[in-house]
């Protein structure tokens, strides 16, 4: 049981994905400048990530090893086409918002790279627990510099003013404070990482490269 | 004109490092020497040269709503857009698997340079990225969507050969242990994408319509200027003529 | 096990087998799905165009469409007319009403019609066919225009309803895959209120469009005369998609407002 809870637990922060496994970066670019879609991106990598490691892992003994990534590669986007197309006809509102995020999973490489890495040597209920742990530990960074780059590019969190009315000039702002639009752009979410990546690390020396 | 303004605007103002931040993942893992990057480099310009023109085709003639009309008329209301994920994925991943077993045959020392590159690029967001930004993009013809492809694989070289000469220099600096490898490599990633920015005013300046109104406005500046002219002439004279009487 | 997977046979059984699999799955639920589809997407053009011409739920600062049950009936009510115009290098070749159209395309509604499409048919030299559709609210005319541009990522789109004068009364834009938070905020109620006034051609008649332009120092907007709106910050090629998009599409519909002023 401790190993398979370590499967959960690792990811979040020693093994992180984006951290130390270098997966999933574009991503973690490109949608976080709001909280929001950092929430939404996580989840949708979680389903995806737990579902895909599952399948992936019940047909681990029937995949010829020659086209294995064209076969990974066309699971992923089987199973999103399909979430995509199903909401599209059920929940129209709902496929408005996520429809963003589509291109994005099917070339998230931090999908692949647990198929390949885990889920094509474990056993389903191994593989489920191994994408969830990858995906949390995944969100948990999206969460983080989403919650930063809105806070200080827009002064809101979710979409709420927090800090003030910058036109108005009330709270923090009528001291003179100004949402440095700076950290909505993508190159910053690259810097926020290496800061994170900088505090992880010197908190456990283990993991610094020489 | 416009091979040469989408040549240079895939490569610099559009690069798929800087400003879309695709095949992210393989920039940062394979970065670590010259030698290596340029291999994938090299790898991801010849595998997006190949597989940007061949999905164009397959984007023209299969997936396009209504593309299938060169079959016959009753097939034209067909839409097969829903499958263009999947047929991309599956034209890259078969493309690789292709150029691996041909260049292994026929060019064993090519092979050996490139051939550990080749399975890493199926799973490079960079050459799906190219495919769906030539379907999303509109590109026209072929021999725009090859020189698209071309370029887009020249600026992600051009990104991963500039970091790995960085990080070759940068071992020789005091880099403050926890940052060192991935934590300095993610900032400089920043700073250069930063510095890539500055591209996008490439390019963007001059638009199809732009160029009669600015005529009319420069006539117009003229007249003011005759205007001008005239009202400094008329006060010359005026105050010729004050002197005179 | 190992070598069983590793046959070429085996290999090519399993591919054919798979995209088989794949494929029928697919295309199975692709036609199960596809008319709910083709109605949700009927109903939102609806929903876009009202929204344009001020018909709309919005709360608070959230842009908020009609319900979905409500649209096609207030769509009815309020859409006086579908007026498809068909254009060639700036000139209108002819004009057709919605009846007009829908007798010549098999009851095709003009909303329906294909903006890229007609687009792509400019582009290769063929006349193209423009829908504007004209609203009544309050006494109020508004024309609505579609309009189709390119933003960062994807495809981006709109309407814009007009007055008679082409003074903007209402937009809305949508857009297939920007930014979150960065492009994806063009169709934030922020951004295309601040449209709302702005004039599309200068007092001398000439078309100049709506820029969205960087810190053009009016971030309140309240010179509504001078062509700008006020960009989102990190978001430039998608603010430059909308300026673009705004300028060549509007531009195709001044011929029709010039013979509306006669």
């Amino acid at each position: 049981m401790g190993k398979d809870s370590r499967l959960i637990l690792d990811p979040l922060a020693d093994n992180n994905p984006i951290t130390i496994q270098v997966l999933g970066i574009c991503s973690a670019l490109a949608i976080t400048a709001e909280l929001e879609a950092s929430i939404v991106m996580s989840i949708s990598v979680l389903f995806v990530l737990g579902i895909g490691n599952v399948v992936i892992s019940l047909m681990r003994n029937i995949i010829p090893s020659k086209i294995r990534i064209i076969v990974q590669l066309i699971v992923v986007a089987t199973l999103v086409i399909i979430v995509d197309l199903v909401l599209k006809a059920y929940a129209y509102e709902l496929s408005k918002t996520l429809s963003v995020f589509v291109g994005l999973i099917i070339t998230n490489c931090i999908i692949m790279g647990r198929f390949e890495a885990f889920a094509l040597a474990n056993s389903p209920y191994r593989s489920f627990l191994d994408g969830i742990g990858n995906a949390l530990g995944y969100g948990v960074i999206l969460i983080i510099v989403g919650f930063f780059r809105e806070l200080l590019g827009s002064g809101t969190l979710l979409g709420f003013p927090v800090l003030g009315d910058p036109i108005e000039k009330t709270g923090l702002y009528a001291f003179g404070y100004e949402n440095n639009g700076f950290m909505l752009l993508s190159p910053m979410a690259l810097i926020v990482v290496g800061i994170i990546i900088w505090i992880q690390r010197n908190r456990n020396k283990a993991l610094i490269e020489d | 004109m416009e091979h040469l303004e989408l040549f240079f605007k895939s490569i610099f103002i559009d690069n798929m490092v800087f400003a879309t931040f695709l095949g992210m993942c393989s920039y940062l893992a394979v970065s670590k020497k010259v030698s290596t990057a340029v291999g994938l480099g090299a790898a991801v310009i010849f595998v997006l040269a190949i597989t940007v023109p061949l999905n164009w085709l397959l984007d023209q003639y299969i997936l396009q709503p209504g593309a299938l009309s060169w079959l016959g008329d009753e097939y034209a209301a067909y839409d097969l857009s829903f499958l263009s994920f999947i047929m991309f994925i599956a034209t890259i991943a078969t493309m690789v698997q292709l150029v691996e077993i041909i260049v292994e045959k026929f060019s064993p020392s090519l092979y050996n340079s490139l051939g550990i590159f080749l399975p890493l690029i199926a799973v490079n967001c960079a050459i799906l990225g190219g495919s769906l930004f030539m379907q999303s993009r509109e590109i026209e013809t072929l021999a725009l969507a090859l020189n698209y492809g071309v370029g887009s694989g020249i600026g992600w070289f051009l990104a991963i050969l500039a970091i790995a000469a960085i990080r070759e220099k940068i071992r020789y600096s005091n880099v403050p242990p926890a940052l060192r490898g991935l934590g300095i490599t993610f900032i400089i990633t920043g700073l250069m994408a930063i510095g890539f920015m500055s591209f996008g005013g490439m390019l963007t300046g001059g638009e199809e319509e732009a160029k009669p109104e600015v005529k009319t406005a420069v006539i117009e500046v003229k007249k003011e200027d005759v205007k001008k002219e005239k009202a400094t002439l008329k006060a010359d004279l005026e105050i010729a003529e004050n002197i005179n009487k | 096990m190992e070598q069983r997977t590793d046959k070429n046979s085996y290999t090519i059984i399993f591919a054919i087998a798979m995209v088989l699999v794949v494929g029928v799955i697919l295309a199975g639920l692709f036609g199960f799905t596809k008319p709910m589809i083709t109605q949700n997407e009927e109903i939102e053009k609806q929903q876009n165009i009202l929204y344009a011409m001020g018909i709309n739920a919005n709360e608070g600062t959230s842009a908020n469409f009609v319900s979905t049950k409500e649209a096609p009936a207030l769509f009815t009510e309020n859409i006086k007319e579908q007026i498809v115009l068909e254009v060639k290098d700036g000139k209108i070749l002819s004009q057709m009403t919605r009846q007009e159209y829908m007798d010549a395309n098999n009851g095709q509604e003009p909303y329906l019609i294909d903006i890229k499409k007609q687009k792509t048919n400019a582009k290769n030299g063929m006349s193209r066919k423009l829908p504007l559709f004209v609203g009544e609210k309050d006494g109020k005319t508004f024309y609505i225009a579609p309009i189709r541009g390119k933003g960062l990522w994807d495809a981006i789109w709109g309407y814009v309803a007009l007055d008679k004068d082409m003074v903007v009364q209402g937009a809305y834009f949508d857009h297939k895959g920007e930014t979150p938070g960065l492009g994806a905020n063009i169709k934030q109620r922020y951004f295309m209120d601040d449209f709302i006034g702005e004039h599309l051609v200068s007092e001398s008649g000439v078309f100049k469009g709506i820029t969205v332009a960087k810190g053009n120092a009016d971030p309140k907007n309240e010179d509504k005369t001078d062509n700008e709106v006020d960009a989102i910050a990190g978001a430039t090629i998608t603010g430059d998609g909308v300026t673009a998009m705004i300028k060549k599409d509007l531009k195709l519909y001044l011929p029709y407002f010039e013979t509306l002023k006669n």
